[in-house]
């Protein structure tokens, strides 16, 4: 990369060799409209929104696709190029109905920004736009090909992105429309519901069925925090109004998921129906009943310090509650530990951050199911697939990945994965819990060039391990203090309570809860501050973007404040 | 059926080449053989090649010498373009709307005929232009038009 000199507008630019001219001009502060370009997504030229001049080049060039080079003389708002986008936005309005009034994303618009940019002030052209039938056959979102400008951003974002390929374009010229596979309803097509191509639609084709019409961005609070659904730890943009959740995003250029969420992240949690604990419960007359937190608190005090006690976590919540929830039991000499199995480590190789998956020239993935759990790795290795990488799946059971794999083999054919990983250059593995010892042996020869990721099923799993907490089964004890944070517990683990004093911390009501003695209400995902450590080890920031129910107490506090009152 | 689907498939896939950038010649092939390309057909390319469904059928749907629709035994492609139009091209397309009954875009009911626009296909000087499947006719006229689909009913066994 070399530095190159160029004028815009008048004005010098240094841009580096290699860049477009629109990158060289936005670094420039110099704006030039987009439609079907974006900074996430491979440069396309469709839209011809930014043409511009350049001297001595023969019409307008696109300068979203045109390199930027030395000695390069732009101009971005002449009259020719100005006349050329007003056409083109004229045309654009003719063609379907951006009768924006009753249109969601009305004020927030790319489009209509233009418009009134280029001052669009009645309709240039008639209007012959035929009604096109919507399609509301998927649960999060809505697609209206009405308000469509075929820019085809949905479209790269699901290939490019996501790495799922369910859109494209059916038929040309007039009838072109997005479409999914073989033109199939949206809700019956390959869509995995990342919701990706919603949040680079520039228009109001894409609609998020749940924040449509709740607020405009003007309207909105945005807050930054990590998504707690999995251990990967994704970046989220959550867009609140008036204390209600409406919508989350993914965060462009973030680690480690680059702007890309499943449907885990970003829907559904937005459609919880579990009953929500929402203030201390402590068990009178055989019943759970409301109590202030200095009656539940001291109740508990009193019985952790009465007998003997187990205290077991769900590493589903922060950094900080899972090191108080360690240091409380160490204080009263009871065990503490998670609940989730952990992944043992394998015994060779460098540890792999997510991203590695991304340009890895080989995945062996073992033992895990990475599509239906940890999802976005699941897409990363679509991508990396894309790219050329050779995928082998291990195992002796389904797996997503196998549908695109280069090969799928059983635990006994695990050798052939090391000979096809033989001579290539980056080795990623990536397995689970569910790996065989068989397997381990004979993925051994791939040494220590090999990157290692290994996919622990607990969300916060790196927290845990860094409080000290390993593994533990219910053991006979006077006291069982569950941490539960969201997570609730699975029929194996309520099978194995016994009847001992049952202290639950949860956000939400459950089978384990009603039985529980002394119920302590947790914050949710939306409500967190503190950190939580994803897969890559970086401790990661909560920020709340929504207030606690007023008798809710972060887990940190409330097991601090135990260690207090046990002093 | 889908047996002998398949094996279409199959056999045209291994005379193209199991590449991505057969995909338009195995398409087109298929696509003549069976008279339009079937869902189930255009998936099993989509398997056969390993590229994404939404990939074959944008390309399916995008050429005219493909269809995703079934067609008429006949499709007859009437030029659309200026050179046709101005040497009475109107006339024509009127003419071919009145004998068959439908509307350019559509099938007959009986199957026998599809009416479709096409871009210029290089024979101006003789316009206006028309083609049956893959016949071409020149310098129509009204009467011209209903000769040519007289002859091609009385080939198909006399029907109206």
């Amino acid at each position: 990369m070399s530095e190159i000199h160029l004028t815009i507008n008048g004005k010098p630019v240094v841009a580096q060799s290699g860049q477009t001219i629109l990158e060289a001009a936005k670094q420039a502060d110099i704006d030039i409209p987009v439609l079907c370009h974006h900074p996430a997504l491979a440069n396309w030229g469709a839209c011809r929104m930014c043409l511009v001049e350049v001297k001595g080049m023969r019409g307008l060039q696109t300068s979203c696709t045109c390199p930027a080079t030395e000695g390069m003389e732009v101009e971005t708002e002449t009259e020719k190029v100005v006349a050329v986008r007003k056409f083109v936005l004229e045309l654009l309005f003719s063609e379907r109905n951006h009768y924006c009034m009753y249109c969601q994303m009305s004020g927030d618009c790319e489009l209509q920004d233009l418009a009134y940019r280029y001052g669009l002030d009645h309709w240039t052209y008639p209007r012959p736009f035929e009604k096109m039938e919507v399609d509301a056959s998927r649960k999060y979102f809505i697609m209206d090909p009405n308000r469509c400008i075929l820019c085809s951003r949905c479209i790269r974002a699901c290939s490019e992105i996501a790495a799922n390929h369910t859109l494209g374009l059916r038929d040309r010229g007039a009838r072109t429309m997005v479409v999914a596979d073989l033109d199939v309803p949206f809700g019956e097509s390959t869509c995995v519901e990342c919701g990706t191509c919603l949040q680079v639609c520039p228009t109001g084709a894409l609609i998020d069925a749940k924040s449509a019409y709740g607020g405009r961005e003007k309207d909105v609070i945005h807050t930054q925090t990590t998504c707690m659904q999995c251990s990967v730890g994704c970046d989220l943009d959550v867009v609140t109004r008036y204390q209600r959740l409406l919508r989350v995003d993914g965060v462009w250029e973030s680690e480690p998921s680059g702007g890309l969420l499943c449907v885990d992240g970003r829907f559904k949690p937005l459609y919880e129906k579990r009953q929500r604990v929402t203030g201390p419960l402590v068990r009178k007359d055989g019943k759970l009943v409301a109590a202030g937190w200095n009656e539940a608190l001291g109740i508990v005090a009193e019985k952790l310090q009465s007998g003997s006690c187990q205290g077991l976590a769900y590493c589903a919540t922060t950094d900080e509650a899972l090191t108080a929830f360690a240091r409380l039991f160490a204080k009263v000499d009871g065990a503490a530990g998670r609940i989730e199995p952990q992944v043992a480590p394998l015994g060779f190789g460098q540890v792999a951050k997510v991203q590695d998956v991304l340009d890895a020239d080989v995945i062996i993935v073992t033992g895990a199911q990475p599509l239906e759990y940890q999802r976005v790795i699941g897409y990363f290795i679509h991508r990396a697939a894309d790219q050329g990488a050779q995928v082998a799946v291990i195992t002796d059971d389904e797996n997503g990945l196998s549908a695109r794999a280069a090969m799928t083999l059983t635990s006994a054919e695990a050798g052939k994965a090391v000979e096809t990983a033989a001579g290539a250059g980056k080795v990623v593995v990536v397995y689970g819990t569910e790996i065989k010892p068989e397997v381990i042996a004979a993925l051994k020869p791939l040494g220590d060039e090999a990157y290692i990721l290994a996919l622990d099923p607990a969300r916060n799993a790196q927290g845990a391990t860094a409080a000290g907490l390993q593994p533990q089964e219910p053991s006979d004890v006077d006291v069982l203090y569950f941490l539960l944070g969201e997570q609730s517990e699975d029929a194996a683990l309520l099978a194995k309570v016994n009847g001992a004093f049952k202290i639950v911390q949860a956000a939400y009501h459950s089978p384990l809860v009603d039985q529980a003695d002394v119920v302590l209400p947790t914050p949710i995902w939306v409500e967190r501050t503190g950190h939580v450590t994803n897969l890559d080890g970086s401790a990661k920031p909560l920020h709340a973007a929504l207030l606690m129910p007023e008798n809710v107490r972060d887990e940190a506090e409330a097991l601090a404040a135990l260690a207090d009152m046990i002093g | 059926m889908e047996e002998r689907m398949m094996h279409q498939v199959d056999e045209t896939v291994a005379r193209y080449g199991s590449t991505d950038e057969a995909l338009v010649e195995i398409l087109r092939d298929l696509s003549q053989q069976a008279g339009y390309l079937d869902r189930p057909t255009l998936a099993a390319v989509a398997k056969k090649l390993a590229v994404p469904e939404s990939r074959v059928f944008s390309v399916a749907s995008f050429y005219s010498m493909i269809s995703v629709e079934p067609l008429g035994k006949h499709v007859i492609r009437m030029c659309q373009d200026a050179p046709c139009h101005v040497a009475g091209g109107r006339k024509i397309w009127e003419t071919l709307e009145q004998a068959l009954g439908i509307q350019f875009g559509q099938t007959t009911s009986d199957g026998q005929w599809t009416l479709m626009p096409t871009s210029c296909i290089g024979l101006c000087a003789v316009g206006p232009v028309m083609m049956i499947d893959d016949e071409v006719f020149g310098n129509l006229t009204p009467e011209k038009v209903n000769e040519i689909l007289a002859r091609y009913r009385e080939q198909d066994g006399g029907a109206a």
